[in-house]
């Protein structure tokens, strides 16, 4: 962001944007940036809240009133609370009916089959807006192949770009079946419920730290996997 | 929120390692005109696109157009990192690409008009200076826009 707007400015376009990480800012110094202290992918803070977003953009905005630069300013307000009572909003029960000695192809295609529904809710509630899709395969396939890899101990290695989109649109997929009901729900009680509590995270989280040893695809594996979900797990785990 | 102190250390780390000096002398465009009177793009680094457009590569510098009329529910993101949340943007598109909002301000006369087209990047993996080429070759087609400011939103 610090960089495109450095270089459209000097190339002559005023710019001004948000900035989620202000010691980034600092650094880089684009010409106006405003900081504001909301969660990383939440630039305008709340969901559904047209006020609140506004007051941002005009504060945004404000900053080409100046006569010189940069400038760096801090948002003054923080982001209202989400509904943090996420878990009991999950309309999804992850209770795992199977042992763990089942095949990843059942466990995983049992989960899909719970979530079917509450994903095509919530996909009506969008009024058909749904954020999967980016790798042009179904759902059922994306599991499938998945299973496949989780069953048979193969990695994914033929086609790295189509696993990646595959992954990320399962994890779509799940987050809008457990956020089918409506209200901006708190991301961090998402995250902990999709990474703790799903089989697809088991599954994701074993063929990433199989990939983390596979020579060359180290980072391929940090692209998959989180390490707030890592280490998630691990305190879980720790807990139970 | 995104307070450095509030991270566990490997986050504060990850993200501390994005800061890279400044990219050269301060540029700065000052403007005659009043924010009623700028026509302004939106820019987002969230690695939106539509359905039929290339889906970003792991480290990409290049750009999708988002054209104005174009319906910003049918956008989808394919960014690489899986550092940031994206439940919010499912919930609304406005969240991190707020064109509705600035349609509103349109309306409104708060803002004098809005660029024909938007454009999206997606921002990771790569060192500031790898947006440089294609940051100018935008440059002008914004120019070509009559777009006199440009609003980032990162995610």
């Amino acid at each position: 962001m610090c960089a495109i707007s450095y270089y459209l400015e000097r190339e002559g376009i005023m710019t001004t944007g948000i900035s989620l990480v202000r010691e980034n800012a600092l650094a880089l110094s684009p010409p106006r940036s405003l900081w504001v202290p909301f969660p990383l992918g939440r630039p305008l803070g709340a969901a559904n809240n047209p006020d609140f977003q506004h007051r941002v953009i005009a504060a945004g905005l404000d900053l080409l009133n100046r006569s010189s630069g940069p400038v760096l300013e801090d948002f003054a307000e923080e982001a209202p609370d989400q509904d943090h009572a996420t878990a009991m909003a999950c309309p999804v029960s992850f209770i795992r009916a199977t042992s763990e000695t089942t095949s990843w192809s059942d466990r995983l295609s049992q989960e899909l089959s719970i979530l079917k529904p509450w994903y095509d809710l919530g996909k009506r509630r969008r009024n058909g807006r749904t954020l999967a899709g980016v790798s042009g395969t179904s759902m059922d396939e994306i599991i499938e192949r998945l299973a496949e890899h989780l069953d048979t101990a193969t990695l994914p290695t033929d086609d790295l770009v189509w696993f990646k989109h595959a992954s990320e649109d399962a994890k779509t997929y799940y987050l809008e079946a457990m956020t089918a009901q409506p209200g901006d729900q708190n991301p961090a009680s998402l995250h902990k419920l999709l990474w703790t509590q799903t089989v697809l995270a088991d599954g994701l989280v074993l063929l990433a730290e199989r990939l983390s040893r596979t020579p060359g695809l180290e980072q391929f594996a940090r692209i998959l996997v989180p390490r707030s979900a890592v280490e998630l797990r691990a305190e879980t785990a720790i807990d139970a | 929120m995104v307070r450095l102190s509030d991270l566990p250390e490997y986050e504060r780390e990850h993200l501390l390692a994005k800061n890279m000096p400044p990219l050269g002398p301060p540029a700065w465009v000052n403007h005659s005109k009043s924010i009623a009177q700028l026509r302004i793009a939106l820019i987002t680094t969230a690695g939106l696109h539509f359905r039929d457009d290339p889906a970003f590569k792991f480290s990409d510098a290049t750009y999708r157009p988002i054209g104005n009329n174009e319906n910003a529910n049918d956008l989808i993101m394919s960014h690489s990192s899986v550092n940031f949340d994206r439940s919010g943007f499912a919930e609304d598109v406005n969240l991190v690409y707020p064109i509705d909002r600035f349609k509103e301000l349109e309306t409104k006369g708060v803002i004098g008009s809005l660029a024909s087209v938007h454009y999206s990047f997606m921002g990771a993996g790569l060192l500031p200076e790898q947006y440089q080429h294609n940051t100018a070759q935008l440059a002008g087609m914004l120019k070509q826009d009559r777009v006199d400011a440009v609003f980032l939103t990162p995610v």
